[in-house]
């Protein structure tokens, strides 16, 4: 079973992200970069099938030379081949651009099943991975939780929460899934991996090198403008509930909670 | 609790900027290695020590190990844990191709260990313990010991410990008494008692393995009748699988700290049944497991400097958040109260910290550069680090661990009183920080080992290549305009202790041993300081070069940072030597002379 994992590089949550003069774009000067914690779930559940029912396992990303280093993360955790896309025209693509780039690759690609996160953590969109779905014409099986390939590896059953019950699909291959928090947990990078992951092939392509026009690509392209970025709002001050007995205090919260959260 | 317990910025400054961890890469044994690896490495360090180590820290801690019917039950993640470091390859990183190891520096190997300590310093044990057995069995053990014990060890299935102290035998292993008989089938029948055994036996693991030291009958007295075995709990059976080797459990302690390892009292041959097997030649034991025992030194100083990281970050934290008092220069008490961060003296604790945190881990690193660089050289040059990184290993031992309880204690103290509670995690490291100045040989033990052998060995040949070192960093320091005044002071430093060794070995000669070294432990704290402050001038150095370079905003603060972290050692810490030399060159004997009958009351 070949499958392919798309991978996108997001700054590590702990990392206290800046605002720049723009107004429309974070700073990028000292931000530790992460492996997306979903598609790093579309890794680990790659390399199960693959050490199931063999075959390959390739990770594409797209970004500048700095992807390198979490596509090698992925390579050191066992998978077998990287491709980044990288070209200073992609800066500033949105969600549907780099879908369409992903698609370019992928259409050279032998694969069975297509992971990526069902989201990117740090834009929240969502749409890489039904957007590149369409693209290539195949089924998208969105937020999964649980994979199980057919014995002869040409159909695949997910799960799927929904509103606290399980949507069990059945799908054709190839198809895409989407990973959802709970698929798995991933694995850590082994030793003897990261020794083998430097000498994994890791191949970079162009937009030209796809046959891309650059010019659908990039800030100008853009479908989707950022207008403003603020910061969150600071968080109000806590309240403490007054009374002399607990009755009192439960009378004074129960108020507090129906007149000023009003959440019932 | 607290999330951050290292800096992973500080490391790889450590290991990239100052010690040039790349540079041996172009010597052939470590060829196949490089930065990407090495940053790979880290990242999985942190991640295993942020979602595998750390979440059981205080329960480790709440629930220390249990002697239930003759096991000792540890806590349930030590298991997974063994078998992830096993699988990962990370027990026998630092082990050659060969052996299934990954030849991976000591420099990066540390930076492991320091992020898995300071993450959980109980649970970093484990796998610790069983790669200094490991390689003690690959260094002097014959071919069938290796094959027979060193896969299980590095795959985490079997653990390794150092056996050596005895009830009536703990700084003073001369006096041991463990009896090896040996037998015309190739193995020795052990008899004795050890205790203080650390992973002595526990269920996270299918069999423990000591390296033992005994006496063979007959075997002359001292610590050149002493040889080493290796015993292991659970013994291969002819045709496969393991029995019961007669080693028993007759007790864990009960602990101040450090309470997610246990420490064990072991009896052996009650049924005349524990067979040892010798490594190596009789009698040659105590010089094959001070390898061991110098490796361990050095790890006992990295896991301080961890858990003091640890406590810092902690305490940093809070000190960020904590909003009390004014600022000693607002008069108006209806102004808003600031974060205790702003007061001058909490930051004087907290660069304390720092200056403890991060020159004991440089000074611990320059010990594992010299390993390193061992390794690839031959002659003269390979001899002149051994002894360089025999003469610090005392040190980079002592320092972190007698001061880093002090830097814990400074860390909670920025707390008041929730430092003392167990809400905060600094309580916990307070007292887990209390065992490292007693284990891997006591401080009083360090301090003889430095003034008594370590300094005087070949007619002082280490402490002149010691003082050639420091002099090395002195003239870089030089070259810069801000670095000279500290560049002078360290040089003044150096100067006295030189002073104060000539006059200790005069003092030795006139006075004997006993007055020579009555005082070796102060010595030692001397030393440790002038070493620590070397180590500063060392990082300072290279923090005016990256000055030079166009540094975005919070990489300047950063070397900002570790420039006041240095200039604080230079003027708050290194003066500290003024009173232990005014001690050290006076020439009375005072506690020679004190009389036991004089303490009563």
């Amino acid at each position: 079973m070949n499958i392919v994992v798309c991978l996108k590089q997001v700054p590590d949550t702990e990392t206290q992200i800046k605002i720049g003069p723009d107004n429309k774009s974070i700073v990028t000067d000292d931000i530790k970069w992460v492996i997306n914690p979903y598609d790093e779930f579309g890794v680990e559940e790659a390399l199960q099938l693959k050490e199931k029912f063999g075959g390959e396992v390739t990770v594409v990303g797209m970004g500048p030379k700095r992807v390198t280093e979490s596509i090698r993360t992925a390579l050191a955790m066992g998978a077998d081949k990287g491709i980044l896309i990288t070209d200073d025209a992609l800066e500033g693509s949105d969600s549907l651009a780099t879908a369409k780039a992903l698609a370019a690759v992928l259409k050279d690609l032998e694969y069975d099943l297509i992971f990526t996160g069902q989201r990117g953590v740090d834009d929240d969109m969502g749409v890489v991975g039904p957007a590149l779905a369409e693209l290539l014409g195949i089924p998208n099986l969105s937020l999964i939780v649980k994979v199980e390939a057919a014995e002869d590896g040409k159909s695949v059953k997910v799960n799927r929460p929904v509103e606290g019950e399980t949507l069990v699909i059945e799908s054709s291959l190839p198809a895409l899934i989407t990973a959802q928090k709970g698929l798995n947990e991933p694995r850590y990078a082994s030793l003897p991996g990261i020794m083998k992951a430097k000498k994994k092939p890791l191949e970079e392509k162009t937009l030209g090198d796809l046959g891309l026009d650059a010019a659908q690509f990039g800030e100008g392209a853009r479908k989707l403008k950022i207008l403003e970025m603020t910061p969150p709002p600071e968080r109000a001050a806590g309240k403490i509930v007054e009374g002399e007995t607990p009755q009192e205090k439960a009378a004074e919260l129960a108020k507090l909670l129906h007149e000023e959260a009003k959440v019932f | 609790m607290a999330e951050r317990f290292i800096s992973e910025r500080n490391l790889k400054f450590m290991l990239y900027e100052v010690f040039d961890v790349e540079a041996l890469t172009r010597y052939p044994y470590y060829q196949e290695h490089d930065r990407e690896i090495f940053d790979l490495v880290l990242t999985t360090a942190l991640r295993m020590g942020k979602d595998l180590l750390q979440p059981a820290l205080q329960e480790m801690d709440k629930n220390p190990p249990q002697f239930v019917d003759g096991q000792v039950k540890v806590h349930p993640m030590v298991r997974p844990f063994m078998k992830q470091c096993g699988e990962g390859g990370w027990i026998g990183a630092g082990a050659p191709f060969e052996l299934g190891g990954q030849q991976f520096p000591l420099m990066i190997s540390a930076a492991f260990r320091f992020i898995l300590a300071a993450a959980n310093y109980s649970a970093s044990v484990y796998p610790l313990l069983t790669s200094g057995a490991a390689h003690l069995i690959t260094s002097f053990g014959t071919r069938e010991m290796i094959r027979t014990y060193v896969p299980k060890m590095f795959a985490g299935e079997w653990q390794g410990t150092m056996a050596l102290t005895e009830p009536q035998a703990g700084s003073s292993l001369s006096d041991i008494t463990t009896l090896a008989v040996p037998t015309d089938q190739g193995y020795y029948r052990m008899h004795g008692q050890k205790i203080f055994i650390s992973a002595g036996a526990h269920d996270g693991v299918e069999n423990v393995i000591h390296l033992l030291l005994a006496r063979i009958k007959g075997a002359p007295p001292g610590v050149k009748g002493i040889s080493l075995f290796v015993v292991p709990n659970k013994r291969m059976q002819e045709g496969g699988g393991l029995i019961p080797n007669d080693v028993n459990v007759s007790g864990v302690y009960h602990k101040l700290g450090y309470r997610g390892s246990p420490i064990t009292q072991l009896s052996l041959g009650e049924r005349d049944d524990c067979r040892g097997y010798l490594v190596g030649e009789p009698h040659r034991g105590l010089s094959y497991m001070f390898q061991m025992m110098n490796e361990a030194r050095i790890d006992v100083g990295l896991g301080a400097a961890a858990i003091a990281s640890a406590a810092y970050y902690a305490a940093l934290e809070y000190a960020r958040d904590r909003i009390q008092g004014r600022r000693l220069s607002a008069k108006d008490p209806t102004t808003p109260p600031v974060p205790i961060i702003a007061h001058p003296d909490v930051k004087r604790m907290l660069l304390f910290q720092r200056a403890v945190v991060e020159g004991s881990l440089s000074l611990i690193l320059q010990c594992a550069q010299y390993a390193d660089r061992m390794r690839v050289t031959d002659g003269e040059e390979k001899e002149d680090l051994h002894l360089l990184l025999d003469l610090l290993t005392p040190a980079a031992k002592t320092y972190p661990s007698e001061m880093g309880i002090l830097s814990v204690s400074q860390g909670l103290q920025c707390l008041g009183g929730y430092g003392y509670c167990d809400e905060f995690p600094l309580e916990q490291f307070y007292r887990d920080a209390r065992i490292h100045p007693i284990h891997e040989g006591t401080t009083g033990i360090q301090g003889l080992d430095l003034l008594g052998r370590k300094v005087i060995m070949q007619e002082g040949r280490a402490l002149v290549l010691f003082c050639k070192e420091m002099e090395k960093t002195i003239r870089s320091g030089e070259e810069f305009a801000v670095l000279d005044p500290y560049a002078q002071r360290l040089k003044q430093a150096l100067e006295k202790l030189k002073t104060i060794t000539s006059h200790l070995v005069r003092l030795g000669e006139q006075k004997g041993a006993e007055c020579f070294l009555a005082d070796a432990t102060l010595y030692l704290e001397l030393f440790g300081i002038i070493a620590v402050a070397w180590q500063w001038l060392v990082q300072a150095v290279s923090v005016q070069r990256a000055f030079k370079e166009d540094l975005s905003d919070g990489e300047r603060n950063f070397y900002q940072g570790k420039w006041y972290a240095c200039r604080f050692f230079f003027h708050y810490e290194l003066p500290k030597i003024e009173g232990l030399s005014r001690r050290l060159l006076e020439s009375n004997g005072l506690t020679v002379e004190m009389k036991e009958a004089f303490f009563g009351d």
